[in-house]
């Protein structure tokens, strides 16, 4: 497995590059957008760990959305300047699959790693499922998303996400059980992440974001998956 | 000659008793009147008397038909001057208390005791050459002579109160013609004598009509014409000083006084507040209520009369020398709306004229008139005094806002604007011409408060309401208050507040800055000290163990207080996401992220919430890290084996949240300052919790943002206990 971790601050990089090497990864160290993006694309890396603030003209999550153009690797937002949930969501717009606030310990960072590694990776294990009604057509084996006809890329996280509420098509998945399904045990207080997953990938599948018709909101409850097919 | 004297005397008689008549239909009931009546009733005894005699003489009849008609001659004739005495003192006014009784009692009395006499001793008279010769017993002599003389007397005595030259003279030629009676019976004086009494009881009851009738009539005319002018004249005045001269001024011209004087009640004094034609240096005498005339008038309410001062009046003298130079004084009470507010006085000099009745009469008609002209005047004078004060406080406050720099506008509860400073027309772009008087009409939609309810809401709570308007690239603080509390309206004040925003947004970012540079320091070292721990673990040294947990925990703290900073940044500055939040919900959060501080310190942490409790509106995320914070206090400052209670419940309409320990409890000198930032008390039992002195800010600031409010209860050494409340959500909106 192999982690590209782009931060400009030379101290946090080393130690959070010995932390992994130590725990058997793959390391390529940047310390700006631009040699992180190079590094991307000549390394090809199973997961990206962002800082955002960044000098040289390219911060974390212009990275981020450039990454996004072009391939679904999990990206891991690190910043220490997270104030709001605005912010965060602002990151998880960008296209990332995870947003941590420094400082954090070194121990619950690798768990991390670890945790959107095989949430990427689980995606392809699942079992065969198929759903078409014409709009949406979706093969979850083949890791393949058709909206009227055309190929639609999801991320890793939108994926499963997808996956998840498809896998229970008609009845109601709660927030704090999508978060552990999709994201992970360690996730389930992050009420947001649905929010904002939901919001994306409504905008990708849906005819019209505005008024969902296969994920609707159960409100104060969680989402649901309504099929349009006939089974 | 004898028949033209019959005629005339008969045809005089005749008037007489006419105007007796009319004079008594107009008032029997007057004393004066009455005793008129009996002196005329008298004299036509006397003159059917002499009538009588006469015809019987010329006619020669019986003897004793001529001793009837001189008998009736007699009794008419000594009656006629009683009754011309009584009826003069009463003319004059020197008649004492039951003089009716007395009088009528001595008459009868009088005229019986000669009737007797006259019956028993018939008169002799002799008729000499058909001459008829009378004369008078020495008793009608001693009778006539008494009271003529008397009424002569008090008549000429008191010419000036009876006031007719007329009466006074017809009075004593009644008197005269009684005594031409005397002086010779052979020349027959005794018919001349009654032709002239005829003639003057014509005068007199021709004068009486004149007093008793006409002139009163004439004089209602002239009173309600003089009324009508003091009236005008009083009330066309506004100075309480011109109003009191005027009066006065009036008061002496109608009762032909010499001078005349206001009282005024100030306190428990009355002050001479006025005099006309009365010395100068009288003014501002002050007579205590009660004493003098005017204090007893103005006690009693009632007027009071003086004919002769001197002689009736034994209290204290308001003025100085009064008894010395005052003859006749009446004194009228002023009363305003059942209160008396002064006293009217008017007096004659010590030979000037006597008041009657009637001038009391006249002058409380006219109190009554200057009472209220006073008050009025008064009234007037205070109000127009108000509005001088009240148009300087409004000119004084008017060239205030005009000057000053910030917008103010005011809107009655129609929203209609009633003020407009030249700031806020600047601001606003509007000229002297409003587009519309509604404010909601006439200002752009950006300046009014956006939402309406929630203005009303809070300045019927917190009589203010205060939101934000930008403006032409400037941000403006505009508060919002009800004026006054009669519910008059609303004034808006508008603040620019655009360099305090664009200091606080600089503010914001360096604390933004700061924390970050801060934060990537700390996170290279505490990454630096976790791989350290990695590469010694081998190693079991407890001194570089222990060093190294030091450092761990420095660190941490360090952390703390940036993450301090950041939140309370991030309540300050963030805005609201609101959305329902369950308290037990809350709890259970707050609770579950604490649970393991709790154990590590051995501290029983229990929760509670009672089954009604409400649910309210409010940023979870936020007020869920202020319970935390709360929690948390109290857990660091509960000793090891301590309890710590959290519960949730409905008071009235709000959601009363509680932490209670068992800790070491915050002195009361310490409490006032405990929600300021950075507040750290140095207490005993305490040194050992750290902290970064934000957390009960940050509460405090959360509280607020959702209308609420947060206190505690403290006793030193047993514990402490923080209470929040948050307005409930109301049903309505609810379902």
């Amino acid at each position: 497995m192999k982690v590209l971790i782009v931060d400009d601050e030379q101290a946090i990089r080393d130690a959070l590059g010995r932390k992994l090497r130590r725990e058997g990864f793959g390391v390529v160290l940047c310390g700006d957008g631009l040699e992180g993006l190079r590094a991307f694309h000549a390394e090809r890396p199973d997961l990206v760990i962002l800082d955002i603030v960044m000098p040289g003209g390219m911060d974390g999550l212009t990275v981020c959305q450039r990454i996004r153009e072009v391939a679904d690797t999990p990206v891991m937002m690190l910043s220490a300047q997270a104030v709001t949930e605005d912010d965060v969501i602002q990151g998880l717009n960008a296209g990332a699959d995870e947003y941590l606030i420094k400082p954090i310990r070194l121990n619950e960072f690798v768990a991390r790693v670890q945790a959107l590694l095989r949430r990427a990776q689980m995606v392809s294990s699942e079992d065969a499922q198929v759903y078409n009604d014409g709009h949406l057509n979706v093969d979850l084996q083949r890791r393949n998303v058709q909206v009227n006809g055309r190929k639609m890329h999801l991320t890793p996280t939108e994926f499963k996400l997808l996956a998840v509420l498809l896998e229970n098509a008609g009845r109601v998945v709660p927030q704090r059980d999508l978060l552990e399904q999709v994201w992970g045990r360690e996730y389930v207080d992050d009420v947001y992440y649905p929010r904002v997953y939901i919001s994306q990938l409504r905008r990708k599948i849906e005819p019209d974001a505005a008024n969902p018709i296969y994920i609707l909101t159960e409100h104060r409850v969680g989402y649901r998956f309504e099929r349009h097919d006939t089974p | 000659m004898t028949g033209l004297t019959l005629l005339i005397n008969a045809v005089s008689l005749a008037l007489a008793l006419g105007f007796l008549l009319i004079i008594l239909w107009q008032d029997s009931r007057k004393e004066l009147n009455q005793f008129f009546a009996i002196f005329l009733f008298l004299t036509v005894l006397w003159n059917v008397g002499a009538l009588l005699t006469q015809m019987a003489v010329m006619v020669g009849l019986e003897t004793f038909i001529v001793r009837f008609a001189v008998g009736v001659l007699e009794l008419g004739f000594i009656g006629a001057s009683i009754g011309v005495y009584t009826f003069a003192s009463v003319l004059a006014g020197t008649h004492l208390q039951r003089f009716r009784t007395l009088a009528l009692a001595s008459l009868v009395l009088v005229l019986a005791y000669r009737g007797l006499i006259i019956a028993s001793t018939p008169p002799a008279f002799t008729v000499i050459n058909e001459t008829f010769n009378y004369r008078f017993p020495l008793p009608s002599i001693v009778f006539y002579l008494f009271f003529d003389v008397v009424t002569a007397f008090t008549v000429w005595r008191y010419r000036r109160t009876i006031g007719s030259r007329l009466l006074v003279g017809a009075i004593l030629l009644f008197v005269g013609g009684q005594f031409m009676a005397f002086l010779n019976p052979e020349l027959s004086t005794i018919w001349l004598s009654t032709s002239i009494s005829s003639v003057a009881t014509l005068v007199i009851s021709s004068e009486m009509l004149q007093r008793e009738i006409l002139k009163p009539l004439a004089s209602r005319i002239s009173q309600v014409e003089a009324m009508n002018r003091v009236s005008l004249s009083i009330t066309s005045q506004i100075a309480l000083d011109t109003v009191l001269e005027e009066i006065t001024r009036q008061a002496v011209g109608w009762v032909d006084a010499d001078g005349a004087g206001i009282f005024l009640i100030q306190g428990r004094e009355l002050d001479l507040e006025t005099v006309y034609e009365l010395p100068e240096e009288f003014l501002h005498v002050r007579v205590p209520l009660g004493e003098g005339v005017v204090g007893s008038v103005a006690r009693t309410q009632q007027s009071i009369r003086l004919v002769n001062y001197a002689r009736d009046w034994q209290g204290v003298a308001e003025l100085p020398d009064a008894k010395e130079t005052i003859g006749s004084m009446i004194c009228v009470p002023l009363i305003y709306a059942a209160k008396v507010i002064g006293v009217l006085m008017v007096v004659t000099g010590k030979h000037g004229r006597r008041f009657a009745p009637e001038d009391a009469r006249l002058l409380e008609m006219l109190g009554a008139q200057a009472a209220v002209a006073i008050a009025h005047s008064r009234l007037f004078g205070e109000q127009r005094k108000l509005t001088e004060q009240v148009e300087a406080g409004r000119s004084q406050l008017e060239s205030l806002l005009e000057s000053t720099e910030n917008a103010v506008i005011a809107v009655n509860r129609r929203f209609e604007i009633i003020f407009m400073n030249p700031a806020a027309r600047e601001l606003l772009a509007l000229d002297e011409t409003l587009p519309s008087k509604n404010v909601l009409r006439a200002l752009p939609r950006a300046v009014l408060p956006p939402d309406y309810r929630r203005a009303l809401r809070d300045m019927r709570q917190n009589r203010v309401h205060i939101y934000e308007i930008t403006l032409h690239g400037k941000v403006f603080l505009c508060h919002l208050a009800p004026i006054g509390r009669s519910k008059a309206g609303w004034v808006a004040v508008v603040n620019d507040v655009t360099q305090l925003k664009e200091l606080d947004r600089l503010k914001s970012e360096m604390v933004r800055m700061t924390s970050h540079d801060l934060k990537n320091p700390l996170q290279a070292a505490m990454a630096n000290l976790e791989l350290l721990r990695d590469d010694l673990a081998a190693e079991t040294n407890p001194e570089i163990d222990l060093s190294l947990t030091m450092v761990e925990k420095q660190l941490v703290r360090m952390n703390r207080i940036i993450r301090g900073i950041l939140d309370l940044e991030r309540v300050k500055t963030g805005t609201l996401t609101f959305g329902v939040c369950r308290p037990a919900r809350i709890l259970k959060n707050a609770v579950e992220e604490l649970k393991h501080l709790a154990d590590d310190q051995h501290i029983v942490l229990e929760t509670q919430v009672a089954e009604d409790t409400p649910d309210f509106q409010g940023d979870v995320e936020q007020f869920e890290r202020a319970l935390i914070n709360l929690v948390e206090n109290a857990i660091k400052f509960t000793p090891a084996g301590g309890h710590v209670w959290v519960s949730a419940e409905r008071s009235e309409d709000n959601v009363l949240f509680s932490v209670r320990d068992t800790g070491i409890g915050i002195p009361a000198e310490l409490q006032p300052q405990l929600f300021e930032r950075f507040f750290r008390g140095r207490q005993k039992g305490a040194e050992h919790v750290s902290g970064s002195g934000l957390g009960l800010s940050l509460v405090k600031t959360v509280v607020e943002n959702h209308n609420g409010k947060v206190w505690l209860e403290s006793t030193e050494g047993s514990g402490t206990t923080f209470y929040v409340s948050i307005p409930a959500l109301s049903l309505q909106v609810a379902e």
